[in-house]
């Protein structure tokens, strides 16, 4: 009997969270009249296949290759400049580290639309808003760094010293024990991130809309905002572009799913 | 030629002082148990061999070369670690030849070596599976697998049976030992226990808090305990001990506590001396041969195992345990005689507790 109570909160809580995404599909298949309606109808009655139109006449297709371009960058720099560091953090013990472990959490706390103004100041003086998507880059980088090496850093303290100790006696150097040993098996753990990290990117707004001036350099999530003028009517486009941009997401999200697996190190220990 | 040789080695960790002053020589080809107590520095002491741990001062020596400022690869040295640290990810087959890999053998000859090493632990039928699919044992051989490929100059095990069930033990003991015969690795060996020390080792080191108190021969630490620490610590039911003092004429032991009760020594000390008086539970017999000391006892506890009878009896108000491999006709409460010949009687200073011979 507890077992179904809890099966029915786990239902309403999950269509609760999911409400949103469903009215946003619902809505981008609706007409424009049907989304007004009162009552509003939750399956659409007369469907609407606006994508292809609203792609095209947005430019969506610029829109997310800028996004696509800053959200790789971001993604390729943080995991090159991430591990190694989140490494190092989970093996060298001591007060220095712990400060530095201390300084990297406090880094996230800043949000971005503080540190906007001043990194605009800076990359401006040094001429980097001539290439804006590198700034963009640049800035999402130092964003995102902190979250990756937390959270990289986890995976690594999890992986088992000894096994590096054996690498070493086998006749490894640290550097190999590093890559031969320890990142295969911090991979899940890696790879997990960076996707969130991509993700994350993905859907960046503050930088992009602050450091990119042109208009073919923008970022969906910018270009998605373009909709929303003082007489914002067009909801089935909005939807249709909100749906066309998460749609992918959604499927990496599934995929990362099962990816989110422990028991990597299984029979490394005992 | 001694293949290892420990100089003066020092080690600290901060303030503590983890390894004093280690001097310790093994032949090519021997057997070494180091043994001791937890925290007592064994452990730390393998690991700076292997080259995991940097020494403070002092030399290190393997095949006559100092290591101490070399890295653990340049060292050549295996080691089998107490939770086995097999890669996780890659086969048996591939765990066993990481280090000929490392070091860019042919092909053919490492097909060749694995397959031999496979062959002699019996491993031969899971060269393809993970460790997670192996059960403890096997995971333990695999262990052994991945140092005896690498022919090494010596060979490192750090407690490597402490994971598994008693039976598998004892088992993996003779097998360890017969690994040894054949292969004459030189090998240094961290155990707690010190009857797989005494069965395994040709050479025992016992340990206590950084410090090396006594190394010898099995029988020789046995025999010829140098110190109360070593004498309590080797030998099982441990040795009792037992407060006396050297009687007026210097020729017997009063025991504390109890005048009427003397062991005659064959040999003169100091009168008046307090001592104590060491005796392993297996000398303590129930009867009596030529020469021998009697004492007398009340019996307190009888525990039999079936082939061993170990009997908790009080002289005065200390306890003794008897070891007897038989089943003595003695119950709860009665009073009875305990046997020991004079030459089993281990004699220690109670302040410097060293022993006196």
């Amino acid at each position: 009997m507890k077992r179904y109570i809890l099966l029915a909160i786990g239902l309403v809580m999950t269509a609760i969270y999911l409400f949103p995404l469903y009215w946003m599909y619902l809505t981008a298949f609706k007409g424009s009249s049907e989304i007004f309606q009162y009552p509003p109808t939750f399956w659409p009655t007369n469907p609407q296949w606006s994508f292809a139109e609203v792609w095209q006449s947005r430019g969506m297709g610029r829109y997310i290759w800028n996004s696509l371009l800053i959200a790789v960058g971001v993604t390729i720099l943080v995991t090159f400049m991430g591990t190694g560091c989140a490494y190092v953090l989970s093996r060298v013990r001591n007060i220095w580290m712990d400060m530095a472990l201390f300084a990297i959490l406090m880094m996230q706390v800043l949000p971005s639309s503080l540190m906007v103004t001043p990194i605009f100041v800076m990359f401006n003086q040094i001429g980097l808003l001539a290439s804006p998507r590198v700034a963009v880059i640049l800035a999402q980088t130092a964003k995102m760094l902190p979250l990756y090496i937390v959270l990289c850093r986890a995976t690594f303290v999890q992986v088992p010293r000894e096994l590096e100790e054996a690498a070493l006696v086998d006749g490894s150097s640290r550097i190999g024990a590093f890559f031969n040993i320890m990142l295969p098996l911090a991979r899940n753990g890696i790879l997990v991130t960076s996707v969130l990290i991509f993700l994350q990117s993905f859907g960046e707004y503050v930088y992009a809309r602050s450091l990119i001036a042109k208009n073919e350099l923008q970022v969906a999530t910018v270009g998605l905002q373009t909709f929303m003028g003082p007489d914002a009517s067009d909801w089935n486009g909005i939807m249709t572009y909100a749906a066309i941009y998460v749609t992918p997401i959604l499927f990496v999200f599934m995929l990362l799913q099962r990816r989110i697996v422990s028991g990597l190190t299984a029979g490394a220990l005992k | 030629m001694f293949q290892i040789e420990i100089d003066h080695l020092n080690k600290h960790y901060g303030g503590f002082h983890a390894l004093k002053d280690i001097n310790i020589a093994i032949e090519q080809g021997a057997f070494v148990a180091l043994v001791g107590p937890s925290g007592c520095g064994k452990s730390t002491l393998l690991r700076t061999l292997a080259g995991l741990e940097k020494t403070s001062s002092g030399d290190l020596r393997i095949a006559g070369e100092s290591v101490v400022h070399k890295p653990p690869r340049e060292r050549d040295v295996a080691m089998v670690f107490q939770s086995y640290a097999l890669y996780p990810h890659m086969d048996v087959e591939h765990n066993m030849n990481y280090s000929m890999r490392l070091k860019r053998r042919p092909k053919q000859e490492i097909a060749e070596r694995t397959r031999a090493a496979a062959q002699t632990l019996g491993l031969g039928a899971l060269l393809d599976r993970l460790p997670k699919a192996l059960s403890g044992g096997q995971r333990q051989r695999v262990a052994m697998g991945r140092a005896i490929v690498r022919n090494p100059k010596v060979f490192l095990f750090d407690e490597p049976l402490s994971n598994l069930d008693a039976a598998l033990r004892v088992h993996m003991r003779s097998e360890i030992r017969k690994l040894h015969e054949r292969l004459q690795a030189t090998s240094v060996y961290v155990t707690h226990d010190q009857v797989e020390a005494m069965t395994m080792a040709d050479h025992i080191v016992v340990m206590r808090a950084g410090v090396v108190e006594q190394q010898g021969s099995p029988l020789d630490l046995y025999d010829r305990p140098a110190n109360r620490f070593v004498a309590g610590f080797i030998g099982s039911p441990a040795m009792n001990f037992i407060p006396v003092t050297v009687g007026p004429d210097g020729n017997r032991l009063m025991l504390e506590k109890d005048q009427v009760q003397s062991l005659m020594l064959g040999r003169a000390l100091a009168p008046g001396r307090r001592l104590l008086a060491g005796l392993r539970p297996e000398h303590l017999a129930f009867t009596r041969e030529a020469g021998d000391l009697a004492i007398k006892v009340v019996v307190e506890a009888v525990e039999s195992t079936g082939s061993m009878t170990f009997v908790t009896a009080s002289i005065a108000s200390q306890q003794v345990v008897a070891a007897h491999s038989g089943r003595p006709e003695v119950s709860r409460g009665r009073e009875t005689e305990l046997f020991i010949a004079p030459g089993n009687v281990h004699l220690f200073d109670p302040e410097t507790e060293l022993a006196i011979f």
